[in-house]
């Protein structure tokens, strides 16, 4: 005899209960965390590098870093002190909530004020796990074009924060600011879009706002 | 290409669906996907039906509601063969 059953089960339900947990933790021990996702090279080790130079004396952080091979962006980031892992996922496209779990082992998270998660290069795989933390944020570099918010529908939707970033090449390559935030938006009302540069470091201030606003609202 | 990985958790639930149910056998698994999901149908079919094949799951079949401005992934329901 046949028959339907429902089941009604998202399909990565191991990973979304692990996230909750990790949530769980990050909100007791007041550690704002942000998923930095792009595609390769758009400059998220970059912005992580600028953004641990600028940090306000006295602000704990820490780094994960995620990349198919090598401890190329863990050994850039060590160098400002902060403590820094390299998850090497080896062939997997993604980070995912076991794989935080298990490389948070021995660091004290209620030392910490703000965890910077920096996935796996890659604009599709990444946006389907939740990691726990309390933002997404996609990185546009201006010679990518202005349509990959059109391109990538489901990170642009998922993230709160927008960053184009590489502002300075905005006048040698054919991008429209006007169109790429237009493309945003039509993905995702809501979420908020900064300019910013780490070779002329405009728009920076912003972006240290951002993050230093929600540090000191958790 | 995290879709096998998607395939592999669709057939873990199937299998646990399936465990619960003597004598049971699974033969068609119905998903829900957004197109905000980030999940792109054709490679799961590809992971899928990789996975399947001589698996013991061997013939499940997979059938894919997709629905526009949503990013749900959801195994909504299995058709089974009860004894």
């Amino acid at each position: 005899m046949n028959s339907v059953v429902p089941v009604e089960t998202k399909v990565l339900n191991e990973n979304q209960r692990l996230a909750m947990a990790l949530r769980e933790r990050f909100a007791r021990a007041g550690t704002l965390v942000v998923n930095l996702i792009s595609s390769p090279g758009s400059g998220k080790t970059r912005l992580l590098e600028r953004t641990l130079e600028l940090l306000p004396d006295g602000v704990h952080a820490a780094v994960l870093t995620g990349d198919i091979q090598t401890d190329a962006d863990a050994s850039r980031l060590a160098r400002f002190g902060f403590p820094v892992r390299q998850i090497t996922t080896g062939g997997t496209c993604h980070l995912d909530a076991k794989m935080i779990d298990r490389h948070l082992e021995g660091w004290d998270l209620d030392e910490l004020d703000i965890l910077f998660i920096e996935n796996v290069g890659n604009l599709v795989c990444p946006s389907s796990y939740d990691l726990g933390e309390h933002a997404k944020i996609v990185l546009l570099s201006v010679p990518e074009g202005e349509e990959k918010p059109l391109k990538y529908p489901s990170i642009f939707f998922k993230s709160k924060l927008i960053l184009i970033t590489k502002a300075d090449l905005l006048p040698y390559v054919p991008f429209d600011l006007g169109v790429a935030r237009k493309n945003a938006r039509s993905v995702n009302a809501d979420a908020e879009i900064l300019l910013v540069s780490c070779q002329t470091d405009e728009g920076l201030g912003d972006w240290m706002q951002w993050l230093s606003s929600r540090i000191s609202a958790g | 290409m995290h879709e096998i990985g998607i395939a592999a958790s669709v057939l873990d639930i199937v299998r646990k669906e399936v465990g619960a149910r003597p004598g049971a056998r699974a033969l068609v698994v119905g998903l829900r996907i957004g197109d905000l999901a980030g999940v792109d149908p054709e490679s799961l079919r590809f992971g899928f039906d990789a996975l399947v094949k001589d698996s013991d799951l061997e013939p499940l079949q997979l059938e894919v509601e997709y629905l526009a401005a949503r990013d749900d992934l959801d195994v909504a329901w299995i058709e089974l063969e009860e004894p």
